[in-house]
């Protein structure tokens, strides 16, 4: 069997006295499109900056065989009336020394190119902050793509997104992992996107409660481990997606 | 070449290069300043000047507000409270608000108590308004050397400041050492404070660096031009400044903030115009018009 693309063994993360991660492993071959679930503060998040480097460990092993990992975060809270482009945002990815001075005309071409596979092309000389939640969510996957990684982590992107934003962004999932053949980690609780494109589930609560394919794994007993006893689904607006409940009063 | 009435004279000459120095270096810094919400941190920092500068005549380090040993005293205290401040920030729970609040208020009424134990009401004036008409050569020389301290800051940190406006996480991935490039923002500024204190007062300073960034982002359309509209504007808001306080026979540095605020005003009323004719153009009567 070939070498994982990334392997965490026994992984614990703390924030002060916290235990954020409790000695969680897992792997992730390459080509594969893997989703992380559970219940909010269960360290899925934690775990993609722990992947990043962007939270220290404080024990436990990640060895990583990816080229380049490119990393979505979660919506950023961004201020309407800061006046940096797309264009302008994307040339800060491009630019490796240290002086920069807006999106040179050199670097467009390849920005233009990017926006363009992921049907963003329009928005090139837009504001970032005048962007709507799901066109800015396209503009960090191309933020990402612009080193061209093997392995992409992808923190909840669809929060504040549309149900329409959602299909378009899903077929843009669809695109990048079968077409461009790059694995995905994402962090998601909407559980019929995680069914329909995953072919691997970790759901986490601290620490990993299962995982598998999601057939195995989005059953309500297997849920119940990481969300405590669910009182039942519920679907959302539109049928777009299901959440598991842990409560209803 | 025949130079214009008001620069006949060697204080207004030095007055006018300082300006032309200070301005555009100010505007600069000041698109970072705005962005990272820092605009009352340079205030704070300003008002903590004034306790630094009590200080330096309490302890018999300065005789006056233009020795050098002032600067240096200023820029020593003023550079420590900034670094107290971003500590707090970093590693308590407190508030930014609160953190600049306490700062603020807590120097400004030390620098109080401690000048009138000095009984110098007029350094007071002197430190709240400054007098850029009272520059030495030797100032002029201060401010050219901090303004090349600033731009070779800018230079070697643009990227970072800027992706760091966006998301620190996103620069911390590029390798970018986000607590270096804060703590490094932070003494520039309070540098920048302590050195043009005595030339604009710690009740102007905040106004040279944050007004003319504020009208430049109004105004463009882009990061780029933000960055090249607030170095003009700072240039045009204290060349026009120093000139008019000339004619006008106004106080300088206060004219300076005036002409920025005017510069920002202007701005405004022009961005809303060219908001209203963007709707206009949008709406129904606007497109039938059109066509």
């Amino acid at each position: 069997m070939p070498d994982p693309l990334l392997k965490i063994e026994n992984l614990c993360v703390s924030y002060g006295d916290h235990e954020v991660l409790q000695n969680v492993s897992l792997q992730i071959q390459r080509g594969q499109f893997a989703c992380l679930i559970g219940p909010n503060g269960a360290g899925k998040s934690t775990l993609l900056k722990t992947i990043m480097g962007l939270v220290k460990a404080s024990s436990g092993q990640i060895t990583s065989h990816a080229r380049q990992i490119g990393y979505v975060p979660q919506q950023l809270p961004l201020d309407p009336d800061l006046p940096l482009t797309v264009a302008e945002f994307l040339s800060l990815k491009l630019t490796r020394s240290r002086w920069w001075f807006g999106a040179r005309r050199s670097l467009r071409e390849r920005i233009s190119a990017q926006l363009n596979e992921i049907g963003a092309a329009h928005l090139i000389d837009r504001r970032l902050g005048r962007l709507s939640g799901g066109e800015f969510q396209r503009i960090l996957v191309a933020y990402a793509l612009l080193n061209n990684p093997d392995l992409l982590l992808l923190d909840e992107p669809l929060t504040g997104v549309d149900i329409r934003g959602g299909l378009s962004f899903d077929g843009l999932l669809h695109h990048l992992h079968d077409h461009r053949h790059i694995s995905i980690l994402m962090v998601s609780h909407d559980l019929h996107l995680v069914e329909h494109l995953s072919d691997e589930v970790f759901c986490i609560n601290r620490d990993l409660c299962c995982h598998g394919h999601p057939s195995e794994v989005l059953k309500p007993e297997n849920l119940s481990k990481a969300y405590g006893h669910l009182q039942g689904m519920v679907v959302d607006q539109g049928g777009s997606a299901f959440i598991p409940v842990t409560s209803i009063r | 070449m025949m130079l214009p009435e008001f620069l006949q004279y060697p204080q207004m000459q030095r007055a006018f290069v300082i300006a032309l120095i200070a301005g555009p270096i100010a505007g600069l810094l000041g698109t970072f300043v705005t962005l990272r919400r820092m605009s009352f941190f340079s205030d704070a920092i300003s008002h903590a000047a004034m306790t630094g500068v009590a200080l330096g005549f309490l302890l018999r380090l300065a005789h006056d507000m233009a020795s050098p040993s002032m600067q240096v005293t200023l820029v020593i205290f003023c550079v420590l409270v900034a670094l107290l401040m971003a500590w707090l920030f970093e590693r308590t729970t407190l508030h930014t608000d609160t953190v600049i609040a306490f700062s603020y208020t807590g120097s400004v009424a030390l620098g109080v108590v401690l000048i009138s134990r000095l009984r110098g009401y007029r350094m007071l004036e002197e430190a709240l308004f400054g007098d850029i008409l009272a520059s030495s050569p030797a100032d002029v020389w201060i401010v050219a050397a901090l303004g090349a301290v600033i731009l070779g800051f800018l230079f070697l940190n643009m990227r970072a400041l800027t992706l760091s406006v966006v998301q620190e996480n996103l620069a911390k991935i590029e390798g970018i050492n986000i607590r270096a490039l804060n703590y490094g923002f932070v003494v520039l500024i309070s540098a920048v404070v302590a050195l043009l204190l005595r030339e604009l007062g710690a009740l102007l300073i905040s106004g040279l660096i944050v007004v003319p960034a504020a009208a430049a982002r109004v105004s463009a359309g882009n990061f780029r031009q933000m960055l090249i509209l607030s170095a003009c504007f700072g240039l045009v808001g204290t060349a026009s400044g120093v000139t008019s306080s000339y004619y006008l026979d106004t106080p300088t540095g206060p004219t300076i903030v005036l002409a920025d605020v005017v510069i920002l005003t202007f701005c405004l009323v022009l961005a809303r115009a060219r908001r209203g004719k963007r709707e206009h153009l949008q709406s129904p009567a606007g497109q039938s018009e059109a066509a």
